[in-house]
């Protein structure tokens, strides 16, 4: 079952298409990374599907409904780029959007929610005194009120220090747990490596890649990085050793005793093992280094 | 809506400028009241009616009202837009409910303003002045919905607190001055605010001036719903 399906949908600003075309599904239960540089259109898209910006064509459904009055009492969004109410305390806060949602919180259920996320101190801190990593906190608990089926948070982490990142992440980890759908926007490759099932990458408002993260990188193996230990390559060899390898790759790093590879695929690795073997240079340790999202993403 | 409309109205209550004009109000009302009590002859021969205490009053929400509402609200809208505080209240809520509640709100406010600066004249006139009240009320309406509009309109809020300035000055005198004018213009002009109305005899004409708040929220709510936030 999927909980966020969209078709063809688009947002141009002028001529400029900032997602284009983006057809996604999103399936019931994981934690989905939407992964993208910097103005490649994964805020606008969330935006779009949560009620902030309008859609220039195209169209979608949350939990299978589309109606917005009732997806709102179901999904729960931290956008990117909003601020709280600097008079309002954080206690106040959840108050007043726990009222906007037809809510009934109890002082102890905001108290809870304030504690889940790691506010307790700052419950009735006026949130112009919050750290920035206290307003990404506060945003969580705002979009957790309503036991969310599925919650957007775009760029969680962003500008946020090294403990609040931890806290954050180990925060999302156990949302999930608790069944809530999760799509996270990030340009922080680790961070949904780490925590998404499956991921999409964006790149100027186009999909170029979407999918399970181990398939993606399953996929992506025919760009594998390998190491060869090697013995002594006797000098009359080494310029045909050279030149026979580059026919395999084009990107060779010599090191002692060791050379890198980039290849294409796995065929290619014993092929270049016969290689060495066929001139007699012993090989001790073929190592073969599984790309990382970055290489994946920097590679879309 | 509700809880928007009760946010506002509390926010204002809260803010030093509507303490100032609360305060204004009240002084005006109370001091013309002592004022004309103490002339019962200047009250017959100005002819001023039923309404002889609330003189004050009315010269108040005529002249200043535009003026306060727009130094109040100016930025209503825009300015949640531009802190992006709007972002967090449109994932819970719709937008309508957003302009909607905070126009209730407001209005609520100067609701109570006018309704506690009438009952202060009680003891000078012995009645509270009902329809003055309700007269009134949609008079602010007017200039409500129009700051509303455009504080929905124009997202910089330096730009509206200009604009409202000079539209709260103009419009008032402009107002006044085509009730007595035969200009063409002047005349048109009348019949797009409430001075017109406001000059009328008959009563129905007053509530006519609703029309117009409807129309500035309906035009609020159609750019709201197709704005970017």
């Amino acid at each position: 079952m999927y909980v966020i399906e969209t078709y063809n949908l688009t947002k141009k600003y002028g001529n400029k298409n900032v997602v284009n075309n983006v057809s996604l599904k999103v399936k019931k239960g994981i934690i989905f990374g939407f992964l993208g540089k910097n103005g490649a259109g994964k805020s606008t898209f969330i935006n779009m599907i949560t009620g902030l910006t309008i859609p220039s064509s195209g169209s979608f459904t949350l939990l299978s409904n589309k109606n917005i009055k009732e997806q709102r009492k179901r999904f729960g969004v931290m956008p990117d780029y909003s601020e709280f109410y600097g008079d309002m305390t954080a206690f106040d806060h959840l108050k007043f959007f726990s009222k906007l949602l037809g809510i009934k919180l109890t002082r102890e259920d905001i108290i809870q929610i304030l504690k889940r996320v790691g506010l307790e101190d700052a419950i009735n801190l006026k949130t112009k005194k919050f750290s920035f990593g206290m307003k990404k906190k506060l945003g969580i608990a705002q979009a957790i009120l309503n036991k969310p089926d599925l919650l957007f948070l775009d760029e969680p982490t962003s500008g946020v220090d090294a403990n609040s990142i931890l806290s954050i992440h180990s925060l999302i980890k156990d949302i999930s747990k608790q069944g809530t759908t999760i799509f996270l926007t990030s340009h922080n490759l680790d961070e949904v490596e780490k925590l998404c099932d499956e991921i999409a990458i964006i790149d100027k408002g186009i999909i170029k890649l979407q999918g399970p993260i181990e398939k993606i990188k399953s996929d992506y193996r025919d760009n594998l990085t390998i190491i060869i230990k090697h013995g002594k390559i006797p000098e009359n060899v080494f310029s045909e050793l050279e030149y026979q390898l580059k026919m395999y790759s084009s990107n060779i790093t010599w090191g002692m005793n060791h050379v890198h590879l980039m290849v294409k695929d796995e065929y290619t690795i014993s092929e270049i093992n016969r290689l060495f073997l066929k001139m007699n240079i012993n090989v001790f340790r073929i190592e073969v280094e599984e790309p990382t999202l970055e290489e994946i993403f920097l590679g879309t | 809506m509700i809880t928007i409309a009760l946010r506002e109205f509390k926010k204002l209550f809260r803010s030093i400028r509507s303490i100032i004009i609360i305060f204004l109000i009240f002084l005006v009302t109370l001091e013309t009241a002592k004022l004309i009590n103490k002339f019962p002859l200047v009250l017959q021969v100005l002819n001023l009616g039923d309404h002889a205490y609330s003189v004050g009053l009315m010269v108040l929400i005529v002249l200043a009202s535009p003026l306060f509402v727009s130094i109040l609200s100016h930025n209503v809208i825009n300015e949640e837009l531009k802190s992006r505080t709007i972002r967090f209240i449109a994932t819970k809520t719709s937008r309508d409910n957003i302009i909607l509640g905070k126009f209730l709100g407001t209005l609520l406010f100067w609701g109570i303003c006018v309704f506690v600066a009438l009952i202060l004249i009680i003891p000078f006139a012995k009645e509270f002045y009902f329809r003055l009240f309700l007269h009134s009320i949609i008079y602010i309406s007017y200039f409500l919905g129009l700051t509303i509009l455009l504080s929905t309109t124009i997202p910089n809020p330096m730009l509206t607190t200009f604009i409202n300035l000079i539209l709260s000055i103009v419009m008032p005198i402009l107002g006044l001055w085509s009730m007595g004018s035969d200009n063409i213009f002047l005349k048109l002009y009348s019949y797009i605010t409430p001075y017109f109305f406001y000059s009328q005899d008959k009563e129905p004409y007053y509530y006519f001036v609703l029309l117009f708040t409807i129309i500035f929220l309906g035009l609020s709510l159609t750019i709201m719903r197709k704005r970017d936030l």
